[in-house]
């Protein structure tokens, strides 16, 4: 038996720990980086923090999604939806984390870094994107939309990493993770145009995605032990 | 040439740093050694005793005194590893 039907045949249990994993990741960088956003009040780590928070939920929700579209369920795709929204509000935040000195003062400080003036602009942008994914019964919205976000991400995260090249250790790995949720954003979109939503495709995409987190993981822990 | 405008991050390790070297400093001390405008060293300060980072007290002697507190030790401790977590995301 290859490896990819062995995957295919136990779907659902393996759905449910990579759903787990990277909520679990998620959960820990969440955690890290709120401490230290308590500390300094720093709006890069604060929109940083909400990018995970947003991707956690969003895996949870997608694992709730799997489940009900098996079952058969007739409003699957409200469930749909709302995972859009979160995925693409992640994709917001870990770009606006890169970007926000541009666009705030650092005398500019909101009550709620989840819901403000700014912050709205992205709210009402996801749940147009999810609600015209929602209207076609696609997903190519979403994509395109990760795609530009990653895009632009590896961007400015190569700029930084020229700049810090030879200070920091991690920009590097921070650049390499953008390409990797790049790659993967890219292979998601090619998946239903190409290869008829292809399963090898698909977990290769898992296993990208896990790869992503992972190095986000990785580079907090290690950042955060050096005194 | 200019030099760059100090962050809000910098500013608060600035004055932590300077009472923890003085272990207590008075108010105008401190605000000569912040190299802020009045107006601007009194948001950081209220801002800081709000946060615990430091305590305000008067002596019997109607001495005013700015000190360290274990929470604003602490952060100067971890202060590092947020400017290099800062600087390794650029964020």
């Amino acid at each position: 038996m290859g490896l990819y039907s062995l995957i295919i045949e136990n779907k659902w249990v393996l759905e449910l720990l990579y759903a787990l994993a990277v909520s679990l990741i998620c959960a820990v960088i969440v955690i890290k980086t709120d401490k230290f956003f308590r500390l300094s009040l720093h709006q890069g780590i604060r929109y940083f923090r909400n990018a995970f928070f947003f991707y956690g939920v969003a895996f949870i929700v997608r694992y709730i999604f799997g489940i009900l579209s098996d079952l058969g369920f007739s409003s699957v795709y409200v469930v749909q939806a709302i995972f859009e929204y979160f995925l693409i509000m992640a994709g917001f935040f870990l770009l606006y984390s890169l970007v926000w000195r541009k666009f705030e003062s650092s005398k500019e400080e909101y009550f709620s870094s989840l819901l403000n003036a700014k912050i709205a602009v992205f709210h009402l942008m996801a749940l147009i994107i999810a609600v015209l994914d929602e209207a076609w019964h696609t997903y190519y919205f979403m994509f395109a939309s990760q795609i530009i976000i990653f895009f632009y991400a590896s961007i400015v995260s190569f700029a930084n990493l020229r700049k810090n090249r030879n200070k920091h250790q991690f920009p590097k790995f921070y650049f390499v993770a953008m390409l990797l949720g790049l790659i993967a954003w890219t292979l998601n979109l090619l998946a239903p145009l190409y290869f008829n939503w292809n399963s090898g495709l698909l977990i290769n995409v898992g296993i990208i995605n896990v790869v992503f987190f992972l190095f986000f993981l990785y580079v907090v822990i290690k950042v955060t032990k050096i005194k | 040439m200019a030099t760059k405008k100090r962050e809000r991050l910098d500013v608060i390790r600035d004055i932590l740093q300077t009472i923890r070297q003085n272990r207590e400093i008075k108010p105008t001390r401190l605000l000569y050694a912040s190299n802020l405008s009045p107006q601007m060293f009194k948001e950081y300060i209220n801002e800081l005793i709000s946060k615990k980072f430091i305590k305000f007290d008067i002596d019997e002697k109607e001495k005013k005194t700015f000190s360290l507190t274990k929470k604003g030790q602490d952060f100067l401790m971890e202060y590092k590893v947020i400017e290099n977590f800062i600087e390794n995301f650029g964020l």
